[in-house]
């Protein structure tokens, strides 16, 4: 029999996704340092190690059997793969800050034309366009909240968790747009065709995050 | 000079290939009696938009010709063959059996196992309801790829008449079951267990739904199914389903047939049973197709309809990964140097036959012919032809 291929996110979802999977028994041989595939312990499935952005590609063309990967991963995508099962880590949501002066937290009217910064271009122009505010979007890569500081944008897009990068910075949220979390992800055709160990591991993950 | 995105050429190898496979295809249509139809590469964009869902429509390539008329490029066989048969074909007598090899033409993103010129082969039984008919646009399939060398391929049917009923049994309005079916088709979990919290549907009530969509089987599914959607439509469904599977048995089609409670295809096209085949080593579908009664009544002509294609560049991924290769080996049966009757006569006893046109020597001729793996050369001396014979090319079977 084939073995399972399940693409996993290195970086920030790695160590949760990497015990989940443990927690419901299938080994991970060690640390992957920087090697790009694993084989369980069992050999039963082998690990695509891929930079989270890259998850949704995997499992959408069937090089990965399923994968886990970050719900504000799968926003941005415009990949089809299937959401089986919420795994409630890396939990963060998706907000619009601004610099606490401008006061749009507390109803101050946003200027004629916004200019927004974020890295969730998708999310943040239907947003805006869901409620008719006229924007710019400016897609930027990393450090989103300088661009309110240096003046590039008037308010920002982007993931908060605990909220101190942007109390660090003085900004707060002015609206919440979405939260995000861990998903496990499959490929409708794997599913079909690996329908017995998929289904089996889609309640397995199902039962053990529970709430 | 660069080719736009999405298109491609098929050099002689390759089109060879792809050339086999078709034929492949069309000796199956012939044999189940599907007479081959044609229609136009673009016709008016009113008359195809009859067939084209939301998502279609936006992949349709439109233009218009120098008097402003509104043309587009079919998207797809089954709607200009729909547009024929209530039309011209209207006065036939029912049911009607056309089948298709043609390219179709998408806008979309171009990537592995999606162009925006793209093969279709397909099949469609006009005028006939009912679970025979479907069954014989599913074993058609089944017969179709393994002609093609496929015979492991899987098949997942289903009607979406039980989704259906287990909506309505719920007591969900409809634009809720819309956003339900939707969540099905993707099998979105995650937004399901949303919608039915948000929806107020009792947990255990919707746990017993969960547990059809997540299921893919035979008997324990339309037990499930049964039990979940006893409304008519549904139950008359289950009954369909029972019935194909009763015949593919006959086939020994039985273990490669499951019913996938969640394969809904697409939504705004297909009225009922649908089926989908697959790889174990594919990760998109090869072929699917189903029930559409809707779409003949949109041309003025309220028959019912049965149909499916399959992706002919699919089935060339599916065969290139598995290293079948089907390429002709030997491309020359013989080569003939300065006798243009010898070439006719080879010719005309259906050999392969290349012509000299470089005034080639003796010694120079065989050498080419043998580079070029051509087992036979013909050369004229004087009124004789002389025949040299080179030994088996070591690639023939």
């Amino acid at each position: 029999m084939s073995s399972l291929k399940i693409a996993l996110p290195k970086g920030s979802l790695y160590d949760e996704s990497a015990a989940l999977l443990e927690a419901i028994g299938i080994e991970i041989p060690g640390d992957p340092g920087r090697r790009l595939t694993m084989t369980s312990v069992d050999g039963s499935a082998e690990l695509l190690l891929l930079r989270p952005t890259d998850v949704p590609a995997y499992v959408e063309f069937g090089a990965a059997d399923c994968g886990i990967v970050g719900k504000d991963t799968l926003w941005e995508s415009e990949r089809s793969v299937s959401e089986a099962v919420d795994l409630r880590f890396g939990a963060c949501r998706l907000v619009v800050a601004a610099r606490r002066s401008d006061g749009y937290h507390e109803g101050a009217r946003y200027p004629t034309f916004l200019r927004v910064a974020t890295k969730f271009k998708r999310m943040a122009t239907q947003y805006f366009s869901e409620r008719d505010i006229p924007c710019e979007i400016i897609a930027l890569h990393g450090s989103v909240e300088l661009a309110p500081i240096v003046g590039l944008a008037d308010v920002i897009v982007d993931l908060v968790a605990t909220g101190s990068t942007l109390r660090e910075h003085d900004m707060v949220v002015v609206d919440e747009i979405a939260a995000s979390s861990a998903r496990f992800v499959l490929n409708p055709v794997a599913y079909r065709s690996k329908y017995a160990r998929l289904a089996a591991l889609c309640e397995r993950l199902q039962r053990r995050v529970a709430p | 000079m660069r080719l736009p995105p999405g298109v491609r050429d098929w050099l002689p190898q390759e089109f060879a290939f792809k050339q086999s496979v078709e034929d492949r295809i069309a000796v199956v249509f012939d044999r189940w009696s599907y007479a081959r139809i044609l229609t136009p590469t673009f016709e008016s964009y009113e008359s195809l938009e009859r067939g084209l869902g939301e998502k279609l429509m936006r992949q349709t390539f439109r233009f218009s010709d120098p008097l402003g008329e509104e043309l587009a490029l079919r998207t797809e066989m089954t709607t200009p063959i729909a547009r024929v048969v209530s039309t011209r074909l209207r006065t036939a007598s029912l049911p009607i059996r056309l089948s298709y090899i043609a390219p179709a033409y998408r806008y979309e993103e171009p990537q592995l196992g999606r162009m925006r010129e793209f093969t279709q082969a397909g099949a469609e039984l006009i005028g006939a309801a009912g679970a025979d008919a479907d069954a014989e646009a599913l074993f058609m399939a089944i017969e179709t790829l393994d002609a093609v060398g496929l015979a492991d391929a899987q098949f997942d049917i289903n009607d979406s008449a039980i989704v259906d009923g287990a909506l309505v049994a719920l007591g969900l309005s409809a634009p809720a079951s819309r956003a339900w079916k939707e969540a099905i088709a993707a099998r979105n979990l995650v937004d399901l267990d949303g919608f039915a919290s948000r929806d107020g549907v009792r947990p255990e009530r919707y746990a017993l739904l969960r547990r059809l969509v997540v299921t893919r089987g035979t008997e324990d599914v339309l037990a499930m199914a049964r039990e979940l959607a006893p409304n008519p439509e549904a139950q008359a469904a289950i009954y369909r389903l029972e019935r194909i599977f009763a015949r593919a048995a006959t086939l020994g089609f039985e273990k490669r047939i499951a019913i996938d409670p969640a394969l809904l295809r697409d939504l705004e096209y297909y009225t009922g049973f649908v089926f989908e085949g697959f790889l174990g080593d594919l990760g998109f579908s090869l072929c699917g197709g189903g029930r559409y009664d809707g779409l003949l009544p949109r041309f003025g002509y309220d028959v019912p309809a049965v149909g499916w294609m399959v992706g002919v560049e699919r089935i060339l991924l599916a065969l290139e990964r598995r290293r079948v290769d089907e390429r002709r080996s030997r491309e020359v049966d013989v080569f003939v140097v300065g006798s243009d009757r010898a070439a006719m006569s080879e010719r005309a006893r259906g050999r392969r036959v290349r012509v000299d046109v470089r005034g080639l020597d003796r010694s120079a001729a065989i050498a080419y012919a043998r580079h070029k793996a051509i087992p036979r050369v013909l050369i004229a001396r004087g009124d004789d032809v002389e025949e040299i014979l080179l030994e088996a090319d070591e690639q023939s079977p």
